[in-house]
């Protein structure tokens, strides 16, 4: 592992849309970007057994999540010649339609910027400790699975 | 000996945070049998499990006072 300080991705509760847009204009300085690619995942109101999701409450098991998130962020930093790579994930309760995740690439062409945002998204649902669990209007819940 | 044992996800809604004493268990599959026998509904389920942090990957030594995490299937993003 390189000795680069593991950067914490959490976020306590939903990423709003004047941090993203922040994040953006936090890069017009880098004049040597020529694309961004950006993703961001919200929370559905999905209808399960005739209920809806009002919210998602996210827990993670921080200390591995960032180990892992920090392998992840080295081995696509050396896969794509990206200029910049940002990931926030939101922890606590999320309601339905606000922002829970959001991965940020930029690269000197369009390629790189995007194929690296998507790896990192795949990796990201598959490879980190969280949990999503599902709160419904009654406040009943279920886990999330993720598909 | 004893371990700390926490869980996550769907594990935490019937499994508690908390220390456990063990005897006669050497290594994580061991322990796996263990906890299946007294946590019947573990035996179904999809779940991995974490030593002191570090991912499981193969059948591991178990210390005293090691942290043993017990995680089912991602779900984040």
């Amino acid at each position: 592992m390189s000795e680069k300080k593991i950067k914490n991705i959490f976020v306590d509760g939903a990423i709003t849309p004047d941090f993203i847009a922040r994040s953006i204009s936090n890069h017009s300085s880098k004049t040597d970007i020529g694309g961004h690619s950006i993703f961001m995942g919200q929370v559905r109101k999905d209808e399960i057994d005739g209920k809806l999701v009002a919210a998602i409450e996210y827990t993670a098991f921080e200390e591995l999540a960032l180990t892992k998130m920090h392998e992840i962020r080295e081995a696509v930093f050396s896969k794509y010649p990206l200029s910049c790579m940002h990931v926030h994930h939101s922890l606590g309760t999320i309601k339905a339609g606000e922002i829970c995740l959001f991965v940020f690439t930029s690269s000197k062409h369009r390629k790189p910027a995007i194929e690296a945002c998507n790896e990192l998204v795949e990796k990201i649902k598959s490879e980190l400790p969280i949990w999503g669990k599902e709160i419904f209007a009654d406040a009943s819940h279920q886990w999330k699975e993720n598909s | 000996m004893q371990i700390e044992l926490i869980s996550f996800g769907k594990l935490s809604d019937f499994i508690p945070n908390q220390n456990l004493e063990i005897e006669g268990i050497e290594n994580t599959d061991d322990l796996k049998q263990y906890l299946e026998k007294i946590f019947p509904e573990l035996a179904a389920m999809k779940y991995k499990l974490a030593l002191n942090k570090n991912l499981v990957q193969q059948n591991s030594k178990i210390k005293n006072r090691d942290s043993i995490a017990l995680m089912p299937p991602f779900s984040g993003g």
